[in-house]
């Protein structure tokens, strides 16, 4: 924002523009960039979702409006946009009207600390990381105002276990993005970027070819999945279970409301993992002299989507997990697993020769791992008995 | 600036107001959110943003998560059964409860050397200077903290148990 106003302050033809219009100008553009481009993308994101669900789920997915359903998004606008919008009689009116929205606004203020490529960044907080954390977790306060008002019993479940499950997987999340801030030293999200340029074609400097890099990239997308509700963590709103969790009682655009806010929250945090681990807009080319930022936003951009297509394809393929096995995993195996993460960038940061220090990270990660998950566990899967089945 | 100052003190006053004239218990805490975010900008505005994102962070992602999951369990938050006024008996005590700590704390504010300095300088790094300060010089009011909270974790965990084991 601020090199932008700067820039346009320093170009000969606007000299002549007063002051306070160049300073509404780069606030503007870059507001409207953000609220522009990353709704498109959510909305082919749907469209991508359905067509690859359906590749996995041997079918065709959308293909009757436009070639390839291409115009798929636009058509389920206009359909939720025209739907009729019912509150229950016994609903809190006003904070179930207000739940879609404060689900649509952290989604997008997310996006303020995004760099997208190199200095193109709509605010360049000095405590960008903080930032992301303190906003992702006003979106809970949605899901349970949502769940609350609609005075329904299973709403309320949703928004209970909605609320259990951010609570427990924002701690091991918070520790993976610790190991980033300590080894690039700040909680900017621009100079975490930088940090991580450099070496053998803007590649090899990515943290997640650390070895605690690469433990923090599972646990942080971890995370950000359990912290979106996705499937495998999407008990929220587990349809077999409890209808559509908090968003029950949603139709028409609220319903849609409620969507563009959690689509738009896997998209920030798909954009944060990209920053934070797989060197944000660092990749081959992007120091060219012109185009250099252009080629930046196209790596950020392929990471932000790889990681979103990743993300469908876990849902296109596993089932979901239990409640007790969403919460055990998440305090008895991410968050030991995150500790031991901490000691071992720090250990990487002491050790010198850094090979040396590669080996020994990966040995105590590794063992680390083992302890968690193969020491205690039943050796085999006894035969479930059926008591009322069979 | 100054509007700024004055839209979100309104705002701030307004969630306070709320959270205690309110009858439905959730709209209570749901008003207490608007002060605590009332607060965060505040924080902001005097380019502290390091607090204001952990005043966002603990005490609306975390105290007021946490202060809605208890309500939710509980039966009674509409508000309709209990004493009606919210100016109850005893209002005359919490007025002057309310007055001694407001004076406690302005005597306090007047006696600090931070304010007395008006210096117009920012901190340069705010973040970094919470950091050092943390580690280096109140390390041992830190860590005794940390302590704190250790024990208190390792409280609920014994709690947990014995509610466990008495259901087997």
């Amino acid at each position: 924002m601020e090199q932008l106003y700067q820039l346009l302050r320093s170009c000969s033809w606007f000299a002549k523009v007063p002051d306070c219009v160049l300073f509404w100008v780069s606030v503007a553009v870059p507001i409207g960039l953000v609220l522009a481009v990353y709704p498109a993308i959510f909305a082919y994101t749907t469209l991508i979702e359905r067509k690859a669900l359906g590749r996995i789920q041997n079918r065709l997915g959308p293909n009757r409006v436009g070639r390839w359903g291409i115009l798929q998004p636009l058509a389920d606008g206009a359909k939720l946009l025209t739907k009729e919008d019912i509150v229950p009689r016994a609903a809190d009116g006003f904070v179930h009207w207000l739940a879609p929205v404060i689900a649509v606004i952290p989604s997008i203020l997310l996006f303020a600390v995004i760099p997208v490529g190199s200095g193109l960044i709509p605010v360049n907080l000095n405590i960008g990381v903080l930032f992301v954390f303190a906003i992702s977790t006003a979106s809970v306060l949605a899901l349970f105002m949502g769940g609350w008002a609609s005075r329904n019993k299973f709403s309320l479940l949703g928004a209970m276990r909605a609320v259990a499950q951010v609570v427990s997987y924002e701690v091991p999340m918070v520790l993976a993005a610790v190991v980033v801030v300590m080894a690039a030293g700040s909680l900017s999200t621009t100079a975490i970027a930088q940090a991580q340029g450099g070496g053998l074609l803007n590649i090899t400097n990515w943290f997640v070819f650390r070895p605690w890099g690469f433990v923090g990239f599972v646990l942080f997308v971890i995370g950000a999945m359990a912290e979106s509700a996705r499937t495998p963590f999407d008990i929220p709103e587990a349809e077999s279970e409890i209808i559509a969790g908090y968003h029950t009682e949603y139709s028409g655009f609220k319903f849609a409301l409620f969507q563009l806010g959690e689509y738009l929250a896997a998209l920030a945090m798909a954009g944060i993992t990209a920053t934070m681990f797989l060197g944000g807009y660092n990749g081959p080319g992007n120091d060219l002299k012109y185009i250099g930022w252009l080629v930046g936003a196209f790596w950020f951009f392929a990471k932000l989507m790889s990681i979103i297509f990743v993300i469908i394809w876990i849902r296109g393929t596993w089932p979901r997990i239990r409640v007790d096995q969403l919460l055990g995993f998440a305090w008895k195996v991410l968050l030991p697993m995150s500790i031991v993460n901490v000691l071992a960038a720090a250990l990487y940061h002491f050790i010198n020769p850094k090979p040396l220090a590669w080996v020994v990270t990966a040995v105590l990660l590794f063992i680390a791992w083992l302890v968690l998950t193969k020491v205690g566990a039943p050796q085999q899967i006894e035969k479930r008995v059926y008591r009322y089945a069979d | 600036m100054n509007y700024a100052f004055w839209i979100i003190s309104a705002i701030t006053l307004l969630g306070a107001f709320l959270a205690v004239t309110l009858r439905n218990l959730v709209h209570c805490v749901l008003s207490l959110i608007l002060f605590f975010l009332g607060v965060a900008a505040h924080y902001f505005l005097l380019r502290a943003d390091f607090l204001g994102a952990v005043q966002i962070l603990i005490y609306i992602g975390a105290v007021a998560v946490l202060i809605l999951f208890a309500i939710m369990l509980t039966r009674n938050v509409t508000g309709t059964e209990g004493p009606r006024e919210v100016f109850g008996m005893k209002w005359w005590s919490g007025g002057v409860i309310a007055a001694a700590v407001a004076a406690f704390v302005l005597q306090a504010i007047k006696a600090d050397s931070v304010t007395a300095a008006t210096s117009t300088t920012q901190a340069n790094s705010s973040v970094a200077e919470i950091g050092k300060a943390l580690v280096a010089d109140w390390v041992v009011p830190f860590e005794a903290m940390a302590v704190l909270l250790t024990a208190a974790l390792i409280g609920a965990v014994v709690i947990a148990l014995e509610e466990v084991m008495r259901r087997r």
